[in-house]
């Protein structure tokens, strides 16, 4: 196959995840918003919207800035088709990326390449299904008789204990599977100089950690890339 | 129906929520089998053939069972404050436990109520996951908005500077897991043991699968770290003298 064929390819599957993931999102939008509408106008209760609005300004307060930032920071991990899936299903740093991670690694490619992103789709669209049919079975109807079963100090430590268990073994898998020293100690340096210098100096920014890190990570790794990369170019000062 | 009472189950168990909560499923799933299609086929031309894309899609699905299983637990034990089809809705799509519970509680104190509590009511319920849908429906809005703005910006920049675009996506990913992990460290000293033999098991795992022949154990390593470090962070918790 050719070049050509090679792009024209990737521009349908762009152009078609891009159509069909808006529309989904968006269905998904309005389904999740008649539901509390439909229950406010069954049950009669005389819920006013000042009740209603209050209460979302108060959530909005903790979360509207991470729904906003989100998004962005995940962007270049994500690409565009990937966006529409993670930011409908969630989870996504606990569930949907590490699966593409693991697929990309068990297939050989790396991720931004054009094998990287249909694999790392692909995975998403294996966990969306594992997602979907574990969710409806286990909670959906087996959910009161599961919530019987487990004894409450597993619930406690898997609620507690959950994010580190995940992200420890993920973050060794992304640095095997993106196989570059450089990025990789970038990566831990600019963690660290984000959360221990950055963030105490300036709490305001605590939404933004995941951006900064991403920011400096790419940063550094773009500047300090040294001579085996791109020799043409001189190395520039960070 | 009653505005004051606490029977949450009587309101929230009702056929509407429950078609609401099933939609949703239906989309997500509706979506997967389009981005398959797109994908199966945009690989024949790029010289992928199936056979690598269903491992691709069966390896996604395998390691996202233990995180699943996870996720599970705790949307169980949300059950008897916002009943089976609120939890369906609002697990199945973006947010997460916490973000949820948290945005209950903060919602329910505007109505000076907490979660769960004695003034739970029906009415406190009904608002709260208002609040919650509305919250996490922003997500949703800023993807729809920001990802045109992105990919344009990506696309200018790839022709400017290919090179730059290359490194961005291996650079962005552990730039997030960096961060999200080390900020784990400090919350306690189980959390960062479950963070360091989480990453050493998954590091011995593909040790052995790269060198001792054992591919399978790539797809099944992710989940087994998760359980191997839960179980010791079990211990540590609830039998030891850290907790």
């Amino acid at each position: 196959m050719t070049t050509q064929t090679a792009d024209t390819a990737m521009n349908g599957f762009e152009k078609t995840t891009a159509r069909w993931g808006r529309i989904t999102m968006a269905a998904t939008l309005l389904v999740s918003w008649i539901a509390p509408l439909g229950l406010i106008w069954m049950t009669d209760f005389d819920i006013s919207f000042t009740m209603v609005l209050t209460a979302y300004l108060a959530v909005a307060a903790v979360y509207l800035i991470l729904a906003v930032v989100e998004p962005v920071s995940f962007f270049p991990v994500l690409g565009q088709a990937a966006m529409y899936q993670a930011f409908m299903i969630g989870n996504i740093a606990n569930k949907l990326v590490p699966a593409a991670v693991v697929a990309q690694s068990r297939v050989g490619v790396k991720p931004g390449s054009r094998q990287g992103d249909l694999v790392s789709v692909m995975a998403i669209c294996g966990a969306a299904i594992v997602h979907v049919t574990s969710l409806l079975l286990f909670v959906g109807i087996l959910g009161t008789w599961v919530l019987r079963q487990v004894p409450e100090e597993i619930t406690e430590v898997a609620q507690t204990y959950i994010l580190p268990a995940i992200l420890g073994a993920v973050f060794v898998q992304a640095a095997a599977t993106v196989k570059q020293i450089r990025p990789t100690i970038f990566a831990i340096l600019s963690s660290l100089l984000v959360l221990f210098v950055i963030l105490p100096i300036f709490p305001a920014l605590g939404a933004f950690n995941i951006a900064l890190a991403v920011l400096v990570t790419i940063l550094a790794s773009w500047f300090l890339r040294g001579t085996n990369g791109e020799a043409r170019k001189p190395t520039a000062g960070a | 129906m009653d505005a004051q009472s606490t029977d949450i189950w009587a309101l929230a168990q009702n056929p509407f929520l429950w078609a609401c909560a099933l939609a949703v499923y239906l989309i997500i799933t509706i979506q997967s089998v389009i981005y398959m299609r797109a994908a199966k086929t945009a690989g024949r031309d790029i010289g992928m053939d199936k056979k690598t894309l269903t491992t691709a899609f069966r390896s996604g699905a395998i390691a996202s069972i233990g995180p699943s299983l996870a996720v599970l637990l705790v949307a169980v034990a949300l059950l008897t404050v916002f009943a089976t089809p609120a939890v369906l809705m609002r697990i199945g799509l973006v947010g997460s436990a916490a973000t949820e519970t948290t945005s209950a509680t903060v919602a329910a104190e505007t109505m000076d109520a907490s979660l769960g509590g004695s003034a739970w009511t029906q009415e406190v319920f009904v608002v709260a996951f208002a609040a919650m849908c509305i919250s996490g429906g922003m997500w949703l809005i800023s993807t729809l908005i920001m990802t045109p703005i992105l990919k344009r910006g990506g696309s200018k920049m790839e022709r400017v500077n290919p090179e730059v675009m290359r490194l961005v996506p291996g650079a962005a990913l552990l730039g997030v897991f960096a961060v999200l992990s080390i900020d784990q460290l400090p919350e306690s000293s189980i959390h960062a043991i479950t963070v360091l033999i989480s990453g050493l098991s998954l590091a011995v795992m593909l040790y052995l699968s790269r060198f001792k022949g054992m591919s399978w154990l790539k797809e099944w390593a992710l989940g087994l770290a998760i359980f191997l470090s839960l179980t010791v962070a079990y211990f540590l918790h609830h039998h030891s003298a850290l907790a």
